[in-house]
């Protein structure tokens, strides 16, 4: 029989769980940014901007962004790596990786735009010098086996940033709660006429290992020196960690 | 993790500033430095292009200590304060970055054009400049005058128990030569 994983809260065959993941962001794709504005109030953007500061990324480097989607953090790597480097937009879903490289296009810039599954990272060994991931390995079957990908296909010294929701600050779990379960849903609703999805979204989070367990996983893939910031109380957490 | 993040860009953004240093690290490539900051350690590797890169080090090839005298002289002197610094590991290296720390040169007045406009830039940079020179005139000058009267004006000065036994003795004299004064007048009205 085969294993199951969570989807949300429900429990799923785990071969079923990156086409439910896909039919979430297919559905919200066309909706994704004006959402993320709306939910995180704008913080979301400050959010990848921090990312991007840890990166220590310097003109020439090679970047990977895994699960990029609509590209946010590629715009921002680009700018930093300059002429001379590269950064490869990576999603394992059409629809989000078509509303990355569009709006890419859209400024004038054309980057490579790959779709494929992060857990199987078509890269040779020791490449790119930073690899990062946004709001995208919570979706991951297999997050053990992402993050070995990941760890593969960097350099020695290079760097890997995990940035994701994480465990919020306990004293604002309730309105943390109210907020994902009862307003989220409803924005998705009214907004991406999508709350199932926002609903996905609200219980991912809760089910996607918290700092501590995250930093773990992190070591067990062979990465080191990991170490973690909390942005917003917690709500989202950036992990940093070095291939040795 | 922020600390570590700004350290670096702060120590590349200088290298970028500062012609030939970055050069000058290139040949120092793979290498390690640790800089010991006794509360906490930053440790970077050399890159391909001579910048630094955070890094995980075991034995790093070169550790640099700022020393109290240097933080203390580091907003005054800037570079020059850096000869204070401890250097310890690869002698290559450490001259390489002793060499490399001194020619580093933060061109604020570029930082802060973006920012505010290339006239407010050079205004604020030539106030900040001056400012900082007043203080370390002022300190400077406040150190000669400390030195001065610590090894020449302090001989000089009357001790409190010497003020208070001098005035002791000046109210005895005074009485006494009231007395005198006193008897004086007796003998003068007697043979008057």
């Amino acid at each position: 029989m085969d294993k199951t994983t969570h989807f949300g809260y429900q429990q799923v065959a785990e071969s079923e769980k990156a086409a439910k993941v896909a039919e979430v962001f297919h559905s919200v794709a066309a909706q994704y940014d004006v959402m993320n504005d709306l939910m995180s109030a704008g913080l979301h953007r400050l959010w990848k901007r921090f990312a991007v500061a840890q990166a220590g990324l310097r003109p020439g480097m090679k970047v990977l962004d895994v699960a990029g989607g609509t590209a946010d953090l590629t715009r921002l790597f680009l700018k930093e790596v300059g002429d001379t480097g590269q950064v490869l937009l990576t999603d394992i879903n059409f629809s989000m990786l078509r509303e990355g490289r569009d709006r890419m296009l859209n400024e004038g810039r054309t980057p490579p735009a790959i779709q494929c599954d992060g857990e199987r990272l078509p890269f040779p060994d020791d490449y790119f010098d930073c690899v990062s991931v946004a709001f995208g390995l919570r979706n991951m079957t297999h997050k053990d086996q992402a993050l070995a990908e990941m760890n593969r296909v960097l350099k020695p010294g290079g760097r890997l940033l995990v940035l994701e929701f994480s465990k919020v600050w306990k004293p604002l779990e309730p309105a943390y709660d109210l907020y994902s379960f009862k307003l989220l849903p409803l924005m998705g609703k009214l907004v991406a006429k999508d709350a199932a999805s926002y609903q996905y979204l609200a219980e991912s989070i809760r089910m996607h290992p918290g700092q501590e367990e995250l930093k773990a996983m992190m070591e067990t893939a062979g990465f080191a020196k990991v170490s973690y910031h909390n942005l917003t109380a917690g709500v989202v957490a950036l992990h940093k960690g070095f291939k040795v | 993790m922020i600390a570590e993040s700004l350290f670096e860009r702060s120590l590349n953004h200088l290298l970028r500033q500062s012609p030939g240093t970055a050069e000058a690290l290139i040949r120092h490539a793979g290498a390690s430095v640790r800089f010991d900051l006794a509360f906490k350690q930053f440790d970077f590797r050399i890159a391909d292009d001579g910048c630094f890169s955070e890094a995980v080090v075991d034995a790093p090839d070169a550790v640099i200590r700022p020393t109290p005298a240097l933080i203390a002289r580091l907003p005054f002197f800037g570079r020059d304060a850096l000869r204070d610094a401890d250097y310890t590991g690869d002698p290559a290296l450490l001259a390489t970055l002793d060499r490399v720390f001194k020619q580093l040169d933060w061109d604020v007045e570029a930082d802060l054009a973006p920012w505010v406009g290339d006239i407010a830039a050079h205004r604020l940079n030539t106030i900040s400049r001056d400012a900082l020179a007043g203080i370390a005139r002022a300190f400077s000058a406040l150190g000669h005058n400390a030195s001065e009267y610590l090894v020449e004006e302090v001989e000089l000065m009357a001790r409190g128990v010497d003020v208070a036994r001098f005035n002791q003795a000046v109210d005895v004299l005074a009485d006494d030569t009231a007395r005198l004064d006193a008897r004086l007048r007796r003998l003068e009205t007697r043979d008057a």
